[in-house]
């Protein structure tokens, strides 16, 4: 599987939260070729399912959640023709000034996000920040045309194709969290040449970026014995305290603290060691922010793990990541299921 | 229906102690549901049976609950310093009566050296008690705005619209629900302005294939007011937005079909703020395809909030216009 194609059409495919259907059908089309099984829940979640040699109907099985949703922008409303919008999700109003965006109207236009220029604004507004409430899209039709094709509640997306910079790194819209769900599927791939005792649950979910929702309902479906869920952290870069940060390029990083099962912690390094996979721990102190969150406390509770990618500038439409790290995911995620027996059973028991 | 929102909005129910407002409600319902109990949270959940093959179980749901105060501490004086339950504005209290479960009525006001925005801690009840003996009201008791219904005309105004109309308006459905596919159950909630947490529980209970929230949107129609696109006298407001939800595409859009097909006149919702019962039924086990239909009110969460009459009334005919036929949401 070619990462980087994969990549770049899932992240230049649009998928507001809760209007994930685009970029659906395209993870619904990579799925089919390495599943036994794909569905789509009631939510919209994408549910996979890859059997195990040794497991039944009932067999232990264990979920990857990768949330395919991305933030974006949505219509309030039309002002003698220029549209005002809010977020959908946690886009940074500090981005938003100058973006071309695709505003999905009756039809989709074409638009870009304009302000008032820098000399008219009067002093005590100059060298701030715009709040999204004094931004305006223009998509260039005369006001009435505009009442015609856009109304409350339109889908806005930014429009950025992903750009290939030095040394494999990529850059692009919408890589939280679509670069995840393409290791995903780069595991599901290695998968098929490779043996495993459980059944795998590969899960693209929807509306993580407004609290976690797609994943609360899929992993009360699917129940597994073990959740991992795959997003992204906070890459290195200047101006973040690196103790809040890990390496662009050096591998994928391995979440531990109370949102993961201390087993899953260990066997996951212990696999990346084993197979040579560089990798980097992450002591996460309280809530992830992930899927992994809601996976965990389902039910009756679910053993978790999290791997990361790590991407600088997160929330923008210039998220920047290294398809190493991503290859490297997607390998350590398949060891770590080709390795799943009976006695790591033994091994989440807490008693 | 005036006489129906009047009744249920002076009702008394802060959250947690619905028993009042449920009581009216089953009242005005018990004869026309084909069967109805309240469950261990204190929701209560009235289904209708299918007059016909094809449907789904359709739960909606409207809160009976509404926000109020408790008492925390009474002092030496008798003066009671109390706490919200629910979203309680400080600006809206001052001058403001409140009533306890008793009947008894007391008066907000804050201690004059106070300064700069209100906030709770400053502000104290006044039920005319002369000491800390003489003062009939205990740490713990609950007591909700005292505000009388007003009839404008072609607008209602009162406490507790939010969600009263709600409940209204669902009786009104299951009253006049004639012909239709589907199981409807009738959920009005408990506890949703603490944190939706009825509509959590009877989701789960009730199973639903597909559910509507019933509740109250804010406007962007009175002065200065932050830009907001709904507003009163536009129609039923059809969410597609709140903080808390995303209503289901197609769940949306077959509401808006049904307004159009109908010639019912709306609005569409996107809130930056706030949430519904919606919110908690949709991420329900393994997730319900849910939407929300909202009356836009002014003032919300003030002792005098304000509905638009046909905006109520159009609601009933949205909703039972969208239960007529089956839905299709593949």
């Amino acid at each position: 599987m070619e990462v980087k194609t994969v990549l770049q059409r899932l992240s230049e495919a649009s998928g507001v939260s809760g209007y994930e259907d685009e970029v659906r059908s395209l993870v619904v089309e990579q799925m089919r070729a390495l599943a036994d099984e794909v569905r789509v829940d009631a939510m919209g979640n994408v549910v996979a399912l890859r059997r195990g040699y040794a497991a039944g109907g009932d067999g232990p099985s264990v979920m990857l959640a990768a949330h395919m949703d991305e933030i974006g922008l949505i219509v309030t409303g039309v002002e003698k023709g220029f549209i005002r919008f809010t977020s959908v999700g946690g886009f940074d109003d500090r981005v938003l000034l100058g973006q071309e965006v695709i505003v999905h109207g009756r039809k989709d236009l074409p638009g870009i996000i304009g302000s008032r220029p820098p000399h008219v604004l009067p002093a005590s507004e100059r060298g701030r920040v715009i709040s999204h409430h004094d931004l305006l899209i223009d998509v260039g039709l005369p006001p009435d045309e505009v009442t015609a094709q856009v109304r409350v509640g339109d889908l806005v997306t930014v429009n950025r194709s992903m750009i290939e910079l030095k040394n494999d790194l990529v850059a692009g819209k919408a890589f939280d969290d679509r670069a995840c769900v393409t290791a995903v599927l780069a595991c599901l791939d290695m998968l098929q040449r490779m043996r495993h005792a459980w059944n795998v649950y590969a899960v693209a979910t929807v509306q993580e970026e407004v609290g976690l929702r797609g994943a609360t309902t899929s992993t009360f479906a699917v129940t597994p014995t073990v959740g991992i869920a795959l997003d992204v952290t906070f890459g290195s870069q200047p101006g973040v305290s690196e103790t809040e940060t890990m390496d662009v390029g050096k591998g994928p990083a391995i979440a531990f603290g109370p949102n993961i099962h201390p087993a899953v912690f260990e066997r996951l390094e212990a696999v990346a060691k084993a197979n040579e996979i560089p990798y980097q721990v992450d002591p996460i102190p309280a809530a992830t922010g992930t899927d992994a969150w809601a996976m965990q406390v389902t039910k009756a509770g679910i053993p978790t793990g999290l791997i990361s990618i790590p991407l600088r500038s997160m929330h923008t439409s210039v998220e920047t990541i290294s398809l190493r790290d991503l290859q490297r995911a997607g390998r350590l995620l398949a060891h770590f299921i080709a390795g799943l027996d009976d006695t790591f059973l033994d091994a989440l028991r807490m008693d | 229906m005036k006489d129906l929102i009047q009744k249920l909005v002076e009702s008394w129910g802060p959250s947690g102690y619905e028993d009042r407002v449920r009581e009216l409600i089953r009242a005005e319902i018990a004869d026309v549901v084909d069967e109805w109990r309240v469950d261990a949270l204190g929701n209560l959940i009235a289904v209708r049976k299918p007059i016909r093959p094809g449907g789904m179980r359709v739960m909606l749901a409207a809160h009976m609950d509404e926000i109020g105060v408790m008492a925390t501490y009474v002092d030496e004086k008798g003066f009671i310093r109390f706490t919200n339950i629910g979203g309680v504005y400080p600006l809206n209290l001052r001058g403001g009566r409140v009533q306890f479960r008793d009947g008894r009525v007391g008066v907000i006001n804050r201690e004059e050296k106070a300064e700069g925005d209100p906030t709770l801690a400053q502000m104290f009840i006044d039920v005319g008690a002369a000491s800390r003996e003489d003062c009939p009201v205990r740490v713990g008791d609950p007591a909700v705005f005292l505000r009388d219904f007003v009839d404008l005309g072609p607008r209602l105004v009162a406490k507790a619209l939010d969600d009263r109309v709600g409940c209204a308006i669902l009786i009104e459905v299951m009253k006049q629900l004639q012909d239709t596919p589907h199981e409807v159950v009738g959920v009005f909630t408990v506890q949703e302005e603490v944190g939706l947490r009825g509509a959590t529980t009877s989701a789960f209970g009730v199973e639903p294939d597909l559910a509507l929230a019933i509740d109250v949107t804010a406007t962007g129609d009175t002065p200065e007011a932050r830009k907001r696109p709904m507003k009163l006298g536009a129609g039923p407001a059809i969410k597609v937005k709140d903080r808390g939800m995303l209503a289901h595409p197609k769940v949306k859009d077959r509401l808006i079909e049904t307004a159009e097909r109908l010639g019912i006149p709306y609005q569409l919702e996107v809130l930056e703020l706030g949430s519904t019962d919606a919110a908690s039924i949709q991420t329900s086990r393994a997730g319900v395809p849910t939407g929300c239909v909202s009356i836009p009110t002014r003032y919300l969460h003030s002792p005098s909030e304000m509905v638009d009459y046909e905006d109520v009334t159009n609601t009933v005919r949205l909703i039972l216009g969208f239960l007529r036929e089956p839905i299709d949401l593949g």
